[in-house]
């Protein structure tokens, strides 16, 4: 079974108004089951709002979106995905432990298995000392990390994120991309990440897609094979091939105007 | 300590150069009667103004909570249907910039010369107006990441309203009960100067007046200034208890 597939998508937003603009022209895309996919670009590429139409927060245009082979809307009322934006987004009145525990308690969790879940999770992204905080008293890139611990809690088959590392420091987002791969062979959770980032995109990914704006669509399926995921690789000749094919990727679209 | 001191120091400085200005300045008790007289009075009178103080608090109270109540629940109301929320918005701005307190005469006809409904009533008007719209707008205020994560937690909407929508209008709710809590003892005391029960702090200053009892009028008025400030402190400390993720107040 595939995670995702994309066939023929396309999103126009304000159609049929003077500001219409084609987010996405007929987008073909499948994750596969375990695969991780980076979705890399300049702004405005429509890499979110491909994302956002893999969660079902907006409807394509025209063409299909499938889900843990069901549609799409079927797929997120099943909650078969687990997703963290670029903001944190956490819920300033619950604690640390409680917003992590807010999808658990969603799904009808009992009190103390989701309190031991929530715990573990913060865990994994370091945060266990601050359970009992308020995203207020938080910086942002432990508030973010709080944001990936809630998406992961669930332990998805789909892991949908939109830049999640952006705000965090180098070494914090080293660190976070490790744990994420961990967590993603260890559980075989699927994963599409949209970034920024050629260096993160190669490291953490089975595949690089690259794609371009106006209208978005994808330009250069790359696909990356590391012998390992460590901070070797992130020495190695292999790896710094893979950048450059990426970037060669990027530039090799001409600017379109 | 430091926070408290600085406005404490400014107070007592205050009130010396208020004693300095009166007697240095031979300016007559009927103007402005020195803080010695005032606090003289307040000894002497603590009895009646404890009482009328009683009587005034009480007559805010009610009007405070039974005014925020409805408010609170108009404001739901106003946000689940849309088309309530755009006709009375408008309506309730207009109103509330009307002087609400003109209306205690008004009420006092309609009601017996010992009730203490219309007091009670014209709080309750005036308190509405700010918690009504403070709420509303905190109702329809809805961070747009944390609609789309519910959404994509696929709750619903008593969920969503719940554990989204009505925490998050908390602080709304409070600005407008903090503005609510000091008009409701402003307008328990001056509702009572358009006659009706003679039992609370706006009757004793006016009739203190009347008797030029300046001082003793004066000392009246720290009373319906010390309500006004417990009203405030207690409303504030219900914020803290309510909202204890907020670390500042204001």
């Amino acid at each position: 079974m595939t995670a995702v597939v994309l066939d023929k998508v396309t999103k126009v937003f304000n159609r049929g108004r003077a500001d219409e603009v084609t987010a996405l022209a007929e987008v073909d895309l499948t994750v596969g089951d375990g695969e991780f996919v980076s979705l890399i670009g300049p702004s405005g590429c429509g890499k979110s709002t491909l994302l956002r139409l893999i969660a079902d927060l907006i409807e394509p245009t025209t063409g299909t979106v499938r889900v843990a082979g069901k549609e799409a809307g079927r797929a997120r009322r099943d909650q078969d995905y687990g997703i963290a934006f670029q903001q944190a987004g956490l819920f300033e009145w619950r604690t640390v432990r409680r917003n992590v525990e807010l999808p658990l308690e969603l799904r009808g969790m009992g009190k103390g298995e989701r309190k031991a879940r929530a715990e573990e999770m913060l865990a994994l992204v370091g945060l266990a000392e601050f359970a009992g905080h308020y995203p207020a008293q938080l910086s942002g890139g432990m508030q973010q990390r709080v944001a990936i611990a809630r998406a992961l809690a669930v332990q998805p088959p789909l892991l949908l994120m939109d830049e999640p590392f952006g705000a965090l420091d180098e070494m914090t987002r080293e660190r976070l991309q490790g744990e994420l791969l961990g967590i993603c062979a260890q559980t075989g959770t699927s994963t599409v990440f949209v970034t920024h980032s050629i260096s993160e995109a190669v490291f953490l990914s089975n595949r690089v897609v690259v794609m371009s704006a106006r209208p978005g669509r994808i330009t250069a399926a790359i696909p990356v094979d590391l012998p390992a995921r460590d901070e070797a690789a992130r020495q190695s000749e292999r790896y710094f091939e893979h950048v450059t094919a990426v970037r060669q990727a990027l530039r090799g679209v001409p600017a379109t105007t | 300590m430091r926070r408290v001191l600085p406005p404490v120091i400014v107070g007592i400085a205050a009130i010396v150069a208020w004693q300095l200005t009166v007697t240095l300045g031979r300016i007559a008790p009927f103007i402005l009667p020195a803080p010695s007289e005032i606090w003289e009075q307040l000894v002497e009178q603590r009895q009646n103004v404890w009482e009328a103080a009683l009587a005034s608090g009480a007559n805010a109270l009610i009007g405070l909570i039974a005014g925020s109540i409805v408010a609170v629940l108009a404001a739901m109301v106003a946000s689940r249907f849309r088309p309530v929320a755009e006709i009375s918005i408008p309506f309730a701005a207009v109103v509330s910039a009307l002087p609400i307190i003109a209306l205690a005469p008004i009420l006092n006809n309609m009601f017996e010369t010992t009730s203490s409904i219309p007091r009670r009533l014209v709080a309750a008007i005036i308190v509405f107006f700010p918690v009504f719209l403070n709420t509303l707008r905190g109702l329809r205020e809805v961070n747009p990441i944390h609609q789309e994560l519910m959404h994509t937690y696929a709750a619903g909407g008593w969920t969503f309203a719940t554990k989204v929508r009505l925490p998050g209008a908390l602080p709304y709710v409070f600005t407008g009960l903090r503005q609510a809590s000091s008009l409701a003892v402003i307008a328990a005391v001056v509702a009572e100067y358009f006659g009706g029960l003679q039992n609370g702090l706006g009757s004793r200053i006016t009739s203190a007046a009347a008797f030029t009892a300046y001082p003793r009028a004066w000392a009246y008025v720290v009373g319906a200034c010390l309500l006004g400030l417990v009203f405030y402190l207690t409303t504030l400390l219900l914020e803290r208890l309510a909202m204890p993720w907020r670390s500042r107040l204001i």
